[in-house]
Parts: C-alpha cells; structure tokens; sequence
C-alpha cells in the first residue's frame, strides 16, 4: 500500500496530459453527440439483425414448407433446412446467423440462389438513384417553393395566393405517391407519349418515377417551410438585418436560409426517412429493378433470405438518414447539439 | 365547435366527401355487389361512355360498379386497422406513465424508433411473419400506426396527469382505471379524436399500397389498391381503368385528411380566431393615412421640425405618422412627430410602452412593414429620403444609419457566425475586401472593450454574453460610421451591472466618433445622464421636449413631471409609497379628445378635453417644447407656470 502512494506522484505527468485531452474531448458537444447516435446505431442494427432472424422462425409451420410447397420431396427440404441451418437449436442458428452476417454473407436466394449479397449489390444502385433525386427534387423544390410563397404572402399580403397555396399544397401532400405516379404515367407516358411508363434505361426511365415520389414530398416540406420562413421573417434578427439594408436576396439566402433548413429539418426531418417506404412503392408501379421492387417479389415468393437482406439494409439506411438529419442540424445549428445533451 | 367547424369551407368540403364514401360503402355493394363481379368479354377495355360511366376493365367488368363496391372493404379495413392502432397505442402510451423511470425511457425511446420507420416496411415485415392477406394487412397497419398514438397518448397523458384536478381526484380517492376513465380519457380525448381521423387517411393509404404490391387484399375480393394493381398494366389500352382507383384513393385520403384538419382547427379555438381574424384586416389605402393622420394641423415646415439645434442638422424629422390596420379600422401609432437632431448630439425619447417611441425610431429607419403605412417627412443628412429612389436608400440607411435593437440575444442572427454579422453591412454598401473588413472587425470589437476580438468573430452569437452580444450589437452599427446611431432600449434586457457599461459604450462612441445618438428608453435616470436634450412622448405625440439638464430643474408637462416624481430615489424611505401615475395611457385607437393625457391630469381644464394642445416653442425658453394648455398660457399670462410634483401625483 504505501509504496503505491509514493509511486503516484512520479507518474502523475502522463494521466495529468492524458486527461487535459480527455476533458477537451468531453467538453467537445460532438462528441457526446455522436457518441450517443453511435449507440442509437449499434442497438438499432442489432435489433434488425434479430428481427431478420426471427422473422423467419416465426412464420407458422415450416418456412421451407411455406415457400417451396409440400410437393417437393421431403430430402431437398431437409437439405435446404440444414442449407439455412433450421435443423440446428436455435440458439446455434442464431450465433451462426449473425456470424454470417458480420461478414456480410445473407445465404443464398430460395429461387435463383444468387447470393443475397449480390442481389443487394445489384439492386441498390437504382434505388440509390431513385431516392436521391427525390430528394433532390424535394428539397430544391420544396425550399424554393415554400419561400417564394412567404415572401409572397409574408405580413398577410396576398391572402387568396395564400388559401391556394394551402388548399394546392395539402392536396398534392394527401395524394401518395403511387397515385401520383399512376397520374404521370396516363399524362405523360399515355397521353403525350414522351416519357416511358416502366422499366429501366437512361435518365428518361428516372423522370417519371422521381417526381411521383417527390411530388408529395415537396408539397409537404414546401408548407413546412413556408411557415418556418413566416416565422424567420418575424423574428428580430430579420428586422436587424434589413435595418441594414442589405439586398433582398441576400436577406432570404443568408440570413432566412440557414433557419429555416435547420426549423424544416427539426419538424420535417421524419419525411426524409418515408423516401425508403416511398420508393418500395414506386418501382413497382414504375416496373423498375431496385431493392423496394426485389423485396416485395421477395415476400411474395416466400423468399425469405432475400428479404432478411433487404429488410436489412432498407432498416438501416432509415436510421442512417435520421442520424444525417441530426448531424446536419447540429452542423446548422450548433445549439441543438447542446439541448439534447 | 361545431359550428367552428361547419363555418370552415374545408370542413364542410370534408364533411360532405366522407359522408358520400360512408354512403358508398354502405350501399353500393347491396346495389351493385353482384353485377361488379360480372366479367361481360364482349366489353373488354371499353371507353368511358354514357351508357357505362368509367368505362370497362380488362376483364369486361364495370369500373364504376366495382370502384363504389370496393369502398366498403377499403374503408372497413383502414378503420378496423386505426382502431387495433388507436388501442395499442393507447396502452402502450398509458402504460409509460404507469411504469418506472428507466422502463419508460426505453419504451419512449423504442417508440421514437418506431415512429421514425416508415409503415410500410413494418407492415411488410408482419406480412412476412403472417403471411400476406387482409388480417396481417390490418394487423401490420394497426400495428405501425399504434406508436404515433403511444406517443401522443403518453405526452397528453403526463401532461393531464400533473394538473391539479387530477391530484383532486386522487385525494379524494378515486383511483386505478376510474381516474383514467373518468378525468384523464376526457381530456386527452380531443386531440386523440383528430389524431385518430389522420390514422384513418394514413390507414386506408398504406393498405391500398399494400393490396397494390399483392400483399393485402387477395382476388376475388378486392379493394381499390388490387383495383390499381389490376388496371395499371392496361393502362394504354384502358386508361380508366388504372385511373379511377387511383384518384378514388386519392379522394378518400383528401376527404379524410381534410376532415381531421377541420377537427383539429375546430378543436383548437385558438387557430380558429387568429386565421379568421387576420384574414379581416384590410389594406388600408394612403388616402386614410392622411385623413386619420393630424397633417393638417401643422403648417409652417421650419417650425414643425421643433427647436433650433447647435450645429448642422443630421436628422429632420416632420409630421412623421404610423399608420397600422386593425379590424377597428387604421390607427396611428405614431401621430405626427417632428424633431432635429444636430451633429453629435444625443437625444433621448421618452415614454411608457405603447407610447409610439420605438415606432417612431423604427419609422425613421424606414423599418416598418406592410401593413404598416409610414407618412411624412424624413430628412437624413439632407438627403429626404421621400424622394430618393430605393437603391439610393438602401446606400444612405445602409451606411449612415445604425440600429441597436433591444434585445441582443434575439437581434444577432443565430446562424451566423459574429464576424460577418459585423461586416455584412460594409462588405455591402462600401465593397470593403474580406482581409480589410476583418481588421475593421477586430479594431471595432477592441474599441467595444470586448477580449480576444479575432476570437470571437469566428464564434456564434449563442455563444457570448448578453452583455457581449449588445456590444457587438453596436460594433456592428459603428464599423459603418454611421452619422446616426438609433438605440431603442439597449440595456432593458439586460443584467443591470452590465446596463452600465453598455451605456459608457455609447458614451464613448458619441464623444471619439462625433456620432449622433437617438436613445429610445422608458427609463428617464438613464436618459437625463446620457443625453443632450430629452423628448418625452404620449400616446403617439411628444408633449415636451427640453434640454436634459433641465429635467431636474422642473419641467413643464405634468406627464414629464409626474414620470420624473415615479423615479424611485436612493433610500426612498421603505415604508413610503412608490410614487405612480393613475389611470392607464389610452388605447391608441381610443385616444380622447383634446389632450391626450386630459384622464390623468390634476390640472386638466375643460379646454384641455376639447381642444388639442399643439407643441409649442417656449417664448421664454426656444430650448424647450411643450403641449400643455396649462403650461403654455401661464406664459403667455405672464405668470410662472409653478406646480409642485407632489400636487401632480
């Protein structure tokens, strides 16, 4: 004991250095910050990887019965069973699941036995692509036509083009986005014949499909983002800013901007994660390959390792966009960072 | 409410929407319920005509017949599913108030998870597990659903269970399910109501995508989303076909999203009244500015623009009105102000709230908006900016002119880091460089005795000290070398130790800069120490100007004297009454007759309620202003006006 006590203050230089970056670390938000959303992450991915297994062994019956049929002869199901390890007890099948799915390896497909994995890989990119440009026209329009119509309507100016707005808005929101893919499909696949109404190709193939997932997205954040640039306007640092003078684009770009992107994110921000449900939807009315359309052939075939896979990945891109939503306010708006301490 | 509700156009327009899909699910499959089902092969993909409304399917079906018939199976399963949602959730979301800490915050915390997912992925997951059909469709989506209600049920349930006629109930002794049924259910019901309509719309969306994918409703049934997924790869040969129910989706899920809009505005008077009412107010047009305004009452221009000043004028300011629109009809704010101001000098305005100061500096700022009309003449450095077109103003306020507002931590722009903020307005109107202004920025923050100047331009404004934040506040006017410097009210939200040192700010900022300084403040010590000359204004007009230094000395305005007696002194005795002013200043749309301060005057003649005092120059004194009937004929009866300040209060 009393040797330890005189060894202390010899050492006592390094854990002194060691703790002066510690506590700049800890005093960092960020770091809590990401900290927490990495736990959020872990635990979140842990429950799909659950959930993909036991979704399996909760189908009633047999699922190797259930997708193949009983016609098959009792050997090839036995050996698909010992294929997905069925035949194992069940806490062996779990610890090989999620062995496997460490490595990224899913089984293979019940119809065509690709690998998971590569039908994954295949068909993410056109998915990808489809909620990318969604979003892209979401927010681009969304923003846009939200703030021209505050600008419009701002101090109660212009009280008809503000009950169009509203009435215009919140019917392109209601209608889903299938409906409004059948819409633009008999417009401008049936009627005027310039875009195709299916399959996949060059961009003229993403059009269509694009803007019937975007449309209600952008009536939505567009009323959002009306109402959060109302209240910017409204708010005192406005006032100071045009007490400068400064141009009018300058005023909604620099000043209103920032405010209202980190208000729209903070109410709007769950909408962003719907482009995953969205896009399920959308390539099949669109006939186009990606997870959403591979997943729901998927489920209807019984196949089931392809829809642990999908589920999967589609299960964490949801969380992903939802911690890049948080990190983005807490880059915009460094307070949030703190309040959710 | 009702009536709330039924007043509301969407709400009627909702109301008679939901009524035909109600009437349509009752009726349409007794009418039609076998007839829809009749494949007619001789009328495969026909066109909408009179004889068959919509048309025929690739089947030879009736569109229309199997469109109305389907809305029985489309609307029981969205509400069968938003009622296992509704149930669900509200035990679930119940159940976390019951439950301890620790279990409440990982349930809360799986709910928020939930919630974030979208639907349809849960739903396809419990199809999975299920198998795909109706039940696990109303099962998944009752499912999904159920975490927005816990949500909502677990909030209003915390909230209701803290008020105090929930501890009532519970000392008398009702208890267990009796006090959920009987006083928390009540009061959480409302907006469960409206959250419930939005379930349905919700419901009967996500179940039509999912009978669309072929994993809800299975042929020979069939609802409107098999109907879409039925029609949609005959679309080029029957358009129709594909169409019809994917519009009819989209009427039902208006009619149900506008109905619970309508619900939950009727639900909440508060939205109610502030929509309708601002829908009221009316463009007021210029010609009722200058009828309601007192224009006609000044004439000679020299005059009007109030007591002569040492030294150029920087700022003329003549017959300044504020006009605003109210349901009453227009109202002036502010009603006819004039004053000079000359180089240097610092003037300080006066009044209670609501007296029209901070209008009137905001006015000569040219600050307020629409619907607020702004009328007369505004003279900055010459240059009437009446006349000037809007680029030449924007340059000349721009530069000139510098506001410091009240309150600095809502005045900085959050977003902004405090370095542009401080140049924004040089880099604009001047063109300085980026290097060159952010030297200008760190001497400006140096003289604004604030530490570590290159520091801070790279901090946010949360981030510093109110006191902090007002002085970049003023750094950010004087980096501009403004000829004028408005203050309205620069301390009051602030702590009263650093009060002070904002003001020496200033101070410093009038003497080293020869910058003139309006000072709008309620708080007369604050003014008479800092200032040159002091206006004091009422309901919308100065009653009396004087120069500061004769503040103490006795002014003429009973208002002014009665405002200077309701300064608390130093070792004012404790037991002594505060000194105030009865009555209230008058509403400015009400304002009374003649004097405006007639109500509370001690001195208040008959004349004073009739006729209006205009703001005269003292003969005795061409220092001082004063609209006082009392006041102004004492002088010209050769008498001393003498009133004591305790005969005033």
């Amino acid at each position: 004991m009393a040797t330890s006590i005189e060894v202390a203050p010899r050492t006592s230089v390094t854990p002194q250095s060691r703790r002066g970056l510690l506590e700049t670390l800890w005093k960092n938000p960020w770091v809590g910050f990401l900290g927490r959303r990495f736990v959020g992450l872990i635990s979140v991915l842990v429950a799909l990887v659950l959930l993909g297994f036991f979704m399996v062994r909760l189908v009633p019956g047999d699922p190797v019965v259930a997708a193949f049929g009983s016609e098959i002869p009792a050997s090839e199901i036995e050996r698909i069973r010992g294929e997905l390890g069925l035949d194992k007890p069940v806490v062996e099948q779990l610890t090989s699941y999620v062995g496997s799915a460490i490595h990224g390896d899913f089984g293979r497909s019940f119809t065509t036995n690709e690998p998971v994995g590569d039908i994954i890989a295949a068909r993410i990119g056109p998915s990808l692509i489809l909620a990318g440009s969604a979003l892209a026209i979401t927010l681009v329009g969304g923003i846009l036509i939200g703030m021209l119509a505050a600008a419009w309507t701002n101090n109660g100016r212009h009280p008809r083009s503000e009950v169009a707005f509203g009435g215009l808005t919140s019917m392109a929101g209601a209608i889903p986005d299938y409906v409004w893919g059948t819409i633009l499909i008999f417009v401008f696949a049936v009627s005027l014949g310039t875009l195709p109404a299916s399959g996949s190709g060059g961009i003229e193939y993403l059009i269509l499909p694009a803007f019937a997932l975007g449309l209600p997205m952008v009536a939505n954040i567009a009323r959002i983002v009306r109402v959060e640039t109302l209240n910017v306007l409204a708010q005192d640092y406005t006032r100071t800013a045009r007490s400068e003078r400064i141009p009018g684009w300058r005023l909604y770009l620099r000043h209103a901007l920032p405010n209202v992107l980190t208000a729209t994110l903070t109410t709007g921000g769950l909408i962003f994660a719907g482009l995953i449900g969205g896009a399920v939807v959308v390539e099949t009315v669109f006939a186009r390959p990606g997870l959403g359309s591979a997943l729901v052939t998927a489920v209807t075939s019984m196949n089931y390792p392809v829809v642990q896979g999908i589920i999967l990945v589609l299960g964490l891109s949801v969380v992903l966009i939802n911690t890049f939503v948080d990190v983005l306010l807490g880059i915009l708006d460094p307070r949030t960072l703190a309040k959710r301490q | 409410m009702v009536r709330a509700f039924l007043k509301s156009p969407s709400g009627l327009l909702s109301l008679a929407m939901v009524l035909l899909l109600l009437a349509a699910a009752i009726f349409a499959p007794i009418a039609f319920g076998e007839s829809a089902q009749f494949q007619d092969f001789s009328r495969v993909a026909e066109q909408p005509s009179a004889g068959s409304l919509l048309g025929t399917d690739g089947l030879g079906r009736s569109v229309l017949e199997r469109l109305l018939v389907a809305t029985r199976l489309s609307l029981t399963l969205a509400v069968v599913a938003a009622v296992v949602a509704l149930v669900l959730g509200i035990t679930m979301g119940i159940s976390t108030v019951v439950m301890g800490s620790r279990a409440r915050g990982i349930l809360l915390r799986v709910i928020d998870t939930m919630i974030a997912f979208p639907s349809i992925l849960i739903v396809i997951v419990i199809t999975v597990v299920l198998g795909k059909g109706t039940l696990s469709v109303v099962i998944g989506v009752g499912f999904a659903f159920s975490f927005g209600f816990a949500r909502l049920a677990s909030t209003l349930a915390m909230s209701v269970g803290g008020r105090e006629y929930i501890n009532a109930a519970r000392v008398v002794g009702v208890q267990g399910p009796r006090l959920l049924w009987r006083y928390v259910l009540p009061n959480i019901a409302e907006p469960l109501t409206v959250a419930f309509s939005l379930t349905v719309t919700g419901s009967i969306l996500t179940i039509s995508a999912l009978s669309f994918l072929g994993l809800g409703v299975q042929a020979p049934q069939y609802d409107w989303g098999l109907m879409l997924a039925e029609g949609l790869p005959t679309i080029y040969s029957a358009p129709v076909s594909a169409l019809a129910p994917a519009l009819m989706i989209a009427f039902a899920a208006l009619g149900f999203g506008l109905f619970g809009e309508a619900l939950a505005r009727a639900f909440n008077p508060l939205l109610w009244t502030a929509g309708s009412k601002r829908a009221s107010v009316k463009r007021v047009a210029r010609r009722d500015v200058h009828e309601a305004g007192p224009s006609t009452q000044i004439d000679s221009a020299s005059d009007a623009t109030g007591i002569a000043t040492k030294g150029k004028p920087v700022l003329e300011v003549e017959d300044l009105v504020v006009t605003y629109p109210t349901p009453a009809g227009p109202v002036d704010i502010v009603k006819g102000v004039s004053f000079t101001l000359a180089e240097g000098e610092v003037l300080g305005i006066v009044g209670e709230s609501g007296s029209g100061k901070t209008m009137t500096a905001l006015a000569v700022a040219q600050l307020p908006q629409f619907p607020a009309q702004v009328s007369g003449r505004v003279t900055l450095r010459g240059n009437e900016l009446r006349t000037m077109s809007s680029k030449q103003l924007d340059k000349l306020l721009g530069t000139d002119l510098a506001f410091v507002f009240q309150d600095p931590s809502s005045s900085l722009n959050p977003a902004i880091r405090i370095g542009p903020q401080l140049t924004e307005a040089i880099r604009t109107h001047k063109k300085v460089g980026s290097k060159k202004s952010n030297e200008m920025a760190v001497s400006t923050l140096t003289e604004m005795h604030i530490p570590a100047p290159s520091r801070q331009l790279k901090r946010f404004p949360h981030e510093l000290s109110g006191g902090m934040r007002q002085r970049v506040m003023i750094g950010k006017g004087l980096i501009k070398e403004p000829t004028l410097l408005v203050a309205d009210e620069p301390t009051t939200a602030l702590d009263v130790t650093v009060q002070a040192q904002i003001m020496s700010v200033l101070d410093e900022v009038n003497e080293s800069h020869g910058t003139a300084i309006i000072l709008i403040s309620h708080n007369l010590a604050l003014v008479s120490q800092s200032c040159d000359r002091v206006a004091v204004m009422y309901a919308g007009r100065i009653v009396e100007e004087l120069p500061a230094g004769q503040l103490g000395e006795g002014p003429l305005h009973p208002y002014t004297r009665a405002l200077l007696a309701a300064v608390p002194e130093f070792g004012h005795p404790r037991d002594a009454k505060l000194a105030s002013i009865p009555g209230e200043m008058p509403d400015l749309s009400a304002t009374p007759p003649g004097c405006a301060y007639h109500p509370r005057c001690p001195l208040a003649t008959d004349r004073c309620r009739t006729e209006r005092p205009e703001l005269l120059i003292r003969p005795d004194d061409v220092t001082r202003r004063v609209a006082c009937h009392v006041a102004n004929d004492d002088v010209s009866e050769g008498l001393t006006y003498q009133a004591s300040s305790a005969e005033l209060v």
